[in-house]
This record gives structure tokens, sequence and C-alpha cells, in this order.
């Protein structure tokens, strides 16, 4: 899952970034207001962890302007402020949740993990398509009770797609959900996982609806 | 020992009702005296009439030499008296008057008024001589008697008085009291007041004379609101500062606990390290800040700012050299000033420390030290970015920041720069650096009497 950091302080955002990579999340790192509305207007993450005290556009700014504009990206605010005036504000104002800091990265990847789960309508953290149970926490796939190892791109594109059950996504926008910036994404990546995770986990779960992309089947359609 | 009772109220009736008592006890006095010389007069001139009237009619009918005594005819007789000599014989005298002539012993008869004692008992006597017979005539009263009228005159005066004083105290304590009111209510809205609330106080109807007491007391209140203001800003400025690196420290320790790259958990825990020292000096910043604040007074001594100057970039050169930056030192005269030792070390280390993190790496930092007319000027250059004129005017507001240096200052260090050059009479210039092209900040610090 690609998420936005929008952090200015230089060794916070390199500690939250480092430690949300390690709970598998691809993680773009902004410094100011500016660019954190600019990148969430622009990319579709599945969620952002905004900093209150940003330079050049506070965050509660950037937050008010992004609904504004519709941006319907789940924000998580992370803040020093603990004041519960500034938490009601903030989450008036379209902030998803909200977090004092200091907080812990396990804490804060599984906030994010229940942000993305609401954001697409899914009661459980466990998403379910035909035999396959995908649990984001613990980053493990199951086919028919059986566990099945998958390196850490295959997981995230299958579970953009499990969280996105019913819809079909393009190649673009599975890239997006899989890279963060400045990596060489190859022309063919998406395609050869779909092709490993049909050979793990069946060919019927993920189907390709040609010169658009890719779908996996919701519970209840028709494979 | 106290003069006076504590409560204003208790106060202004004593004040009152000692001014109307010592007011009675004046006119009493002057009634008495007035009383007393109006009375010698009428009484006086009563004795003068009476000795004519002898004299005229003794000089008529006593022909025959026989002293007589003249009827008692009033309550009042006793305390008046007469004689009456013919030719040196007592003629005629009343009941009450003695057969010598009342007159001091032994002295020549002299016409007119005297007081003369008689038998223990003080007489005024006006003594009159018909001018062809030799009568002489005596005609005298008890002085007691005036003193009598004297007094009752002088009870009638004062026996309302007396009486009044009482009832004059009631209403004096009910007008007093009735006035204090305005007081009262201001004590009583200062009491029920809740211990933070530091709004105005509002009395619409407060007296003219309590007016400056309110408005002190307004002001008072507006200058500790704003006092407690700061304080509260800087309490919650702090904690979110200090919040910052912690979460940054906590984030870096639990990255490296999970990291299983070696090199990654390596720069997790230098960032971890780094943490730990940024925090560290954002608290010693706080409390330098904190100290200065509270106003602890520092100890001017002569010190020279060249010497200060070496120390500070002495200090920061190994940080200089980490970063491949030059730091150099022109100070050659001379260039003492009174101040805080500690303080002006602080003030110059601060402007270098800030010079060193805010210009990339091999930049050049400069330090001057130089004297002109009654000024101690000390210089600190650096060949950085500089700053642009509305972010330099934002310097030394806490916890501002400049933008997008990819520094990690504690947003304070301006702040104390400034503090310390306030309490030492010093100027700060900030300005763009001629040689360097980077910023330049100049302390005038006014120089010590040689």
């Amino acid at each position: 899952m690609r998420i936005l950091l929008a952090e200015d302080d230089p060794l916070l955002g390199d500690g939250l970034r480092a430690g949300l990579r390690q709970a598998g999340f691809q993680v773009d790192w902004v410094r100011d207001g500016g660019a954190a509305e600019r990148e969430l207007r622009a990319e579709p993450y599945a969620a952002a962890v905004l900093d209150l005290g940003l330079p050049l556009k506070d965050g509660m700014a950037v937050l008010a302007s992004i609904r504004r504009a519709g941006v319907k990206t789940p924000v998580l605010v992370l803040t020093a402020r603990d004041a519960v005036p500034d938490r009601i504000r903030g989450l008036d104002l379209g902030a998803d949740d909200y977090v004092v800091k200091p907080v812990d990265l396990h804490e804060l990847a599984a906030r994010l993990r229940a942000l993305v789960r609401r954001a697409h309508g899914q009661p459980e953290d466990r998403l379910f398509a035909l035999d396959v149970v995908l649990d984001p926490a613990s980053r493990t796939v199951q086919r028919g009770g059986v566990p099945v190892t998958l390196p850490a791109r295959e997981f995230d594109l299958l579970h953009a797609l499990m969280l996105n059950a019913g819809r079909v996504l393009s190649r673009e926008q599975l890239e997006q959900h899989l890279y963060s910036w400045g990596r060489e994404v190859d022309s063919n990546a998406v395609e050869v996982h779909v092709h490993h995770l049909r050979r793990k986990l069946g060919n019927a779960l993920i189907q390709t609806v040609r010169g658009v992309g890719y779908i996996v089947p919701r519970e209840g359609m028709a494979p | 020992m106290r003069a006076l009772p504590r409560s204003l109220q208790g106060r202004l009736l004593v004040l009152v009702l000692g001014v109307v008592t010592a007011v009675w006890l004046g006119a009493a006095v002057l009634t008495w005296r007035d009383a007393r010389h109006e009375l010698d007069e009428l009484l006086d001139g009563h004795l003068a009439q009476a000795a004519a009237l002898l004299v005229v009619q003794q000089a008529r009918e006593l022909e025959d030499d026989r002293a007589a005594d003249a009827p008692v005819l009033h309550k009042y007789a006793p305390k008046v008296a007469f004689q009456v000599f013919h030719e040196g014989r007592l003629a005629l005298r009343s009941p009450n008057a003695p057969e010598l002539p009342m007159a001091e012993a032994g002295r020549r008869f002299k016409a007119g008024f005297r007081t003369v004692e008689i038998g223990g008992v003080a007489w005024r006597v006006f003594a009159a001589h018909g001018a062809e017979r030799d009568v002489q005539v005596y005609v005298s009263e008890q002085v007691a008697s005036r003193g009598a009228i004297l007094w009752a005159v002088l009870r009638s005066a004062v026996w309302p008085m007396l009486l009044a004083l009482p009832l004059l105290a009631l209403a004096a304590w009910w007008a007093i009291y009735g006035g204090m009111a305005p007081l009262r209510r201001l004590g009583r809205a200062l009491a029920e007041r809740r211990p933070q609330a530091l709004q105005p106080v509002v009395l619409p109807d407060a007296p003219s004379e309590m007016q400056p007491l309110v408005a002190a007391l307004n002001g008072l209140f507006e200058r500790i609101s704003g006092l407690m203001d700061a304080e509260r800003r800087f309490t919650a400025d702090a904690a979110h500062e200090l919040r910052t690196p912690i979460a940054a420290i906590r984030a870096q320790a639990q990255v490296a606990l999970g990291e299983a790259d070696a090199a990654q958990r390596r720069h997790a825990l230098e960032a971890t390290l780094e943490g730990c020292d940024r925090a560290t000096r954002l608290v010693e910043q706080m409390l330098t800040l904190s100290r200065l604040e509270t106003g602890a007074a520092p100890s001017p001594e002569r010190l020279d700012l060249g010497d200060v100057a070496r120390q500070a970039a002495a200090e920061a050169a190994p940080r200089a050299i980490a970063r491949e930056q030059v730091i150099e030192v022109s100070a050659g005269t001379p260039c003492p000033v009174m101040g805080d030792a500690t303080l002006a070390g602080v003030l110059v280390r601060n402007l270098v420390d800030n010079a060193i993190r805010y210009s990339p790496e091999r930049a050049k930092v400069k330090l001057s030290v130089s004297r002109t007319d009654g000024l101690v000027v000390l210089t600190v250059e650096d060949s950085g970015p500089g700053l642009a004129p509305e972010t330099a005017a934002r310097l030394g507001e806490r916890f501002f920041r400049v933008v997008g240096t990819g520094a990690s200052g504690s947003g304070l260090g301006w702040s104390i720069v400034r503090r310390i050059a306030q309490v030492h009479g010093a100027r700060v210039n900030v300005a763009a650096s001629g040689d360097l092209g980077g910023l330049q900040v100049a302390i005038e610090w006014p120089a010590a009497p040689a």
C-alpha cells in the first residue's frame, strides 16, 4: 500500500518512513504543506500521515483544502498538540484519525491499515476472495487454510486487488499502489507479478479485463 | 500602639465623632466665655445701678443716724448684699452684709468694682459715694452665684449635645456603612472570582474615588493575563517542541529493533542518538531562555568580547571541521565590555552555531570584534544562503524556524540571543554579509569605560 508521509522534522520523518516500510507500506515523504497538498491531489494514495506543524502550509489548512477539492484519501493526523479542541477541529476538518506524538510504529501501521480498510467499506481486517484469505496485519495469505508465502510486491498487488474487489484496476493504478517515488518500474512488472500470483493461488482469483486491467471478484460474484 | 482602628468604617467613625466632639467642645468654651462676659457686664451694670439708687436715696433719707437692716424681699436676696455708711458709720445694710465695709482691709475707700473675700466667700463689690455728704455705698453679689448662672447656661447647651452624640454616632455609622457599599461589592466580586479568572472587574456604579483603584486592578489583571498567556504559550510550545524529538527517537529505536539489515539498523541507531542530542540541546536552550525570562539578573563584569569570540570559535571548530567549513576570528585590539561572562558566551555560541548549522558544507564562518566610538561590535557572518528580509524580521519568535534549511534547530537560539542582548543593553542588527554573501549578525555592545 502506498501512503504519503508529510513530516517536516528530518529525524522523525526518516524514522517513520523506515518504520512504515518495515510494516509493508510504500512511503512517499514530503516535508512541507504545499508539497503534501500537491501530492494528495495528484496521486491516489491509500492513506496519508499528516503532521499538523508543517511549514509553508499548516496541516489543518492542507486537510481543509484537499477535502474541499474532493480528495477522499483517508488522512491520519500526527501532531504534538493533544488539546481536545485541536483534535475536534482536526476531525471536523476531515481527518480520519488523530494520533499524538510520540507514536508507536506498530500502532501507527495498524491505524493506517484500519483507515484503508474502512475507506474500502471492509468491516474486518482480513480480506476474503474465493478460497483465499489475506491478512494485512501479519502480511500473510492462506489458500484453503494453507499458508502461501508471497514476496512483498506480490502481496501488495494482491492486497490492492482484494481491497478493491469487484472493481477493475488498471496497470497504472496498480503500479501506483506498488511503488513509491524514485523506483524503477519494469513495463511488464505487473504482468509478471499477476502471473506468479495465479500460479500460486489459482487462475480464477485474478481475472484479466482485456485492454483495461485486472479484477478480483467480490464475494457472491460469479467467477 | 495603633492610633486608629484597622477597619475603614471604624476609622471614619472615630474621626467623624472626634471632629464633631471637638467642634462641640470648642463651641461650648466659646459660649461659656461669651456668656460670662455678657453676664459680668449685665450684673455689674445692675450693681452699679443699685448703688446709684442707694446713693440718691440715702442722701435724702438718712438724716437720723441709726443703723438699720433692710428686709429680705426675695429668695435670691441672700446672694446679694449692700451697706450704706454715713459719715463713716454704718447706716443701712442688708441682713447678710457684714458690719465692716466690704472692701480690702486697711485700704482707703475707692469707688468702682472689685472682688473681695469676706468670711471665705468671694463677693463682687461695687463701691460708690455721694458727692455732697459723706455717704459710702457698697453693693455686692456672691461671685458663686454668677458661676451658677454660667453653669446653668452651659448645661443647657451641653446636655442636648451629650444626648445627641450616641444618635449621631449611630447615624454616622449607618451613613458610612452605606457609603462603603461599593468597596464591599468590589471585595465580594473579587472574592467570588475563580483563581484563574483575569477578566477586568466591572463596577458600573463605582464612585470616582474607587475608579483609580478599579482601573489599577484591571491593569494588573491585564498584565498578569498577558504574562500567563505567554507562559501558557511557552509551555504548550515547549511540550510540542519536545514531543517531536522524542517521537523521532522512539520511531528510530523501533525501526532499529525491527530492522534485519545491519546497515539500516546502524543508520536508525545513529539517528536515535542524534535525536537524543537534539532533545538535550532543546532542553538546554529552553532552560537558558527560561532562566533569562524569569529575570535572573546578569552579574556584569569586565570582559573582552574578543576572548569570548575566540573561545566560542574554538568550541565550535570541531563541528565546523566536520562539515569542512572554515571558521576564523579577527579580534585585534582589546574590546572590553561590561557583561555576564556566561551569558555573553551563550550569545556568541548561539550565533556561531547558527552560522555553522545553516551554512552548507565548505562554507566560511567569520567572527570579528572591533571597537568604534563607544561601541564594541561583534560580527558573525557566513557564506551561507542568507535570509529573506521577511524571514529576518521573524527571527527571535520562539520556535520559529527558517523553512527549507534541512537543518534541525531548536527555534530558540534567536530568542536567547535577543534576550541576552536586551539585558545587556546591546543591539542586534541582521543584514547581508558584504564579504561572504551570507547572513551577517552584528551585536553592538556598549564599550566598558576605559
